[in-house]
């Protein structure tokens, strides 16, 4: 499937609704089954599914519905990671969970979630996962002698898993490090641990680094200026960054730098319930081509949408829809 | 409002029906006074600092500065060493008073820039926010030796991030003192597993009214009338002006509250505050001690919910306030609301607090505070939850 010129996709979550959260509460506090759990996941990835294919995105994801936040899902299907069960009190806490032995390869079944979202759209697809260095950030190193080691042992555990999602079909893949902006002192090493994660994985990668998301919230200031010039020596495709809330200081970096990757640029601020109109959209979109070439832009929010109410998040995929086409226009498309 | 202008057979002179407690007519007297305070401080011959149980603000204690001072220095030598300092360090005080403390903060905080040597005093842009104009006003010579730094900002304590939306996620600290227990507020009674709603009405005992008749000159068939014009328009209700001030001290005075307890399953239309639900009550009680009778707190929940967006993420809120810290502590004894001189104070449910904070990714601990003995004040503090 050809995609248009600035391809629309989100970064990865949608909306979580409340209902659901309490229902997946509900699940540790045992009061529903797994099975049940289950077939509540099935029917809400699909009702996003959906909504992305209405709003008219191009590229769809899942929504990550099923996943309790963006670590216990990889950390729980990790093997060798021992996890407290009883360190959740509310769904969206993070499990204490620490490394004692090497992590053997295994695989985490990812592959399942994405035929899920095959089988339910006729969208190209992205499927994002949790990248190693945001992954060794949130569990306690018994083992190995440095967190590189231990996101490099991680970082072979996802290639793997990668590897068997291009085999089912993916095309499409996004590596989530919103730790790096946490840690700008692990770039260096952090570059190195995602070149293993993406070695012989024939898909087109992305890499998304923000400045966080928990509960809505940013989890840290400054500028991507970190990131250069190690972030050249990556091997993916794609960079994904969040623009919209922090402004587009940072894109000056892309002119500064010459950059290889086509660069996700994020449009629509999540942190903010305010629904942007099509035209703000479009002027972001218009001050990034004012740097990058349109063929190198993909049209994204800032980060997931899962802390959004569903309504504003689809108004929101809706807007940047609308924004994109209004500047594929003006490209003469 | 259905209001009786004349004792019921029970002796009482009715203000309002049945309703809310945050929309019972003892607010619209709460918020008289603060607009009125110089009157009301005229009559009674005490400005409302020596109403307070230490006789002066806990806010204005030397030390308890000093300390806040500290802290947030060493939060920017932090942010400093990791190259992470913004170009202006944004702090907001919410119901700023007299403006003794933010001038004595900042005094002290130009005191150790300057031992310290760091240079950070002229990046400081210090708001002072007040829902009322003429506070505002008032507390400018406070601060006069810092003014270049100052901002006076009417904002609504409910609602801070509607007025300070452009600073969404830039201010690196927020305090308030001694506001929490005077905002709006709700209460419930948790029993046998159900949660009731507390409703209110106010009213003047007759003997009460007897007594506002013969200082104030208002026949007693007159008061609730003349109430309502207080309301609207201050003391100013009677051509007298200083009888206008003693009615409205002797009515206040008097005022008393019936209450009645409703399932909250009869109560279809019930809004609960921003990031609380009936059924995250519900959950949150489940754990509570039976036969409680507790704040919600929603004047608090709500300015504590419109707040936290405005934090830069190391950011941090600091509370002056009574808490109630654990919900065990409400069959202890008697927590409010009750009449702090012209105005309400109420204990402040800090239980609750914690957990809509966690759910709002915030942790919050509460301190003792130390710098007054027998202070039944704590501090509350955020820090981010990972």
């Amino acid at each position: 499937m050809k995609l248009p010129i600035l391809p629309t996709t989100m970064v990865g979550s949608y909306s979580m609704p409340g209902w659901l959260e309490r229902l997946k509460t509900e699940y540790f506090a045992r009061r529903i089954s797994r099975h049940e759990l289950d077939e509540i996941h099935d029917t809400v990835v699909k009702a996003a599914i959906k909504d992305q294919e209405v709003a008219g995105l191009d590229i769809v994801t899942d929504g990550e519905l099923r996943r309790d936040n963006m670590i216990d899902y990889f950390i729980e299907r990790l093997p060798g990671i021992q996890i407290d069960r009883g360190s959740k009190k509310f769904y969206y806490d993070f499990y204490d969970s620490e490394v004692i032995g090497k992590i053997p390869m295994a695989s985490l079944g990812l592959v399942n979630d994405f035929k899920f979202l095959l089988a339910n759209t006729d969208r190209e697809t992205k499927i994002c996962i949790t990248g190693p260095h945001s992954l060794t950030k949130r569990v306690r190193n018994k083992y190995y002698p440095s967190e590189e080691a231990l996101a490099t042992d991680i970082a072979r555990v996802l290639n793997m898993e990668l590897k068997e999602l291009v085999k089912a079909g993916a095309k499409y893949i996004q590596i989530d490090e919103p730790y790096y902006s946490g840690f700008p002192e692990d770039i260096s090493w952090g570059v190195g641990v995602l070149n293993v994660l993406v070695e012989g994985v024939d898909a087109k990668t992305a890499v998304h680094i923000c400045y966080g998301n928990r509960y809505g919230k940013p989890s840290w200031e400054g500028s991507y200026r970190y990131l250069f010039p190690k972030i050249l020596d990556a091997k993916v495709n794609q960079l994904t960054l969040e623009f919209a809330r922090r402004g587009g200081e940072d894109m000056d970096l892309f002119q500064e730098f010459k950059v290889p990757f086509e660069i996700g640029v994020g449009v629509i601020d999540v942190k903010d319930q305010t629904i942007e109109t099509p035209d703000i959209v479009a002027e972001r979109i218009r001050k990034a081509l004012k740097i990058l070439p349109p063929e190198k832009v993909f049209v994204l929010p800032d980060c997931g949408l899962f802390h959004l109410q569903r309504d504003v998040a689809f108004g929101k995929l809706r807007s940047m829809v609308e924004g994109t086409k209004l500047v594929r226009k003006e490209l003469g498309q | 409002m259905q209001v009786a202008s004349a004792p019921d057979r029970n002796g009482r002179i009715y203000l309002e029906d049945f309703q809310s407690f945050r929309s019972s007519i003892v607010w619209q007297f709460n918020r008289l006074y603060w607009q009125r305070l110089k009157d009301w401080e005229q009559t009674s011959g005490k400005g409302y600092q020596k109403a307070l149980p230490g006789g002066m603000s806990d806010g204005h204690q030397p030390e308890a500065i000093s300390d806040s001072v500290d802290e947030f220095w060493n939060l920017l030598k932090d942010l400093e060493k990791k190259n992470q300092l913004p170009p202006e360090f944004f702090l907001l005080e919410i119901g700023v008073g007299t403006g003794i403390r933010a001038g004595l903060w900042l005094d002290r905080f130009r005191e150790v820039d300057l031992e310290r040597g760091s240079n950070f005093y002229h990046r400081l842009r210090f708001l002072l926010g007040d829902y009322s104009l003429a506070t505002l006003e008032r507390c400018r010579p406070a601060v006069k030796n810092h003014i270049d730094l100052c901002s006076f900002i009417a904002v609504d304590a409910l609602d801070p991030i509607r007025t300070l939306s452009f600073l969404r996620h830039k201010i690196l600290h927020v305090h308030s003192t001694n506001m929490y227990d005077n905002l709006q507020d709700e209460e419930i009674v948790w029993r046998d597993n159900r949660i009731y709603w507390l409703e209110f009405r106010a009213y003047i005992p007759a003997e009460d009214a007897a007594q506002i008749s013969r200082i104030s000159g208002v026949p007693i068939s007159d008061i609730t009338k003349t109430i309502g014009r207080l309301l609207d328009v201050g003391p100013e209700c009677l051509a007298d002006r200083h009888r206008g001030n003693l009615f409205w001290q002797e009515v206040w005075k008097a005022i008393r509250m019936e209450e009645r307890l409703v399932r909250v399953e009869d109560l279809p239309d019930l809004s609960f505050p921003a990031g609380l639900s009936l059924a995250q009550l519900e959950d949150i009680l489940r754990g509570a001690p039976d036969d409680l009778r507790l704040h919600l707190s929603s004047g608090a929940l709500e300015s504590f919910r419109n707040t936290l967006p405005l934090l830069h993420p190391r950011g941090y809120l600091q509370v002056q306030d009574i808490f109630v810290t654990d919900l065990s502590e409400y069959n202890m004894g008697f927590h409010g609301p009750g009449k702090l001189d012209g105005s309400i104070v109420n204990w402040v449910n800090g239980a609750l607090l914690r957990e809509v904070a966690e759910r709002a990714g915030y942790d919050i601990h509460f301190v003792p505070f130390k710098y007054r003995q027998g202070s039944k004040t704590s501090a509350l503090y955020t820090t981010q939850r990972e």
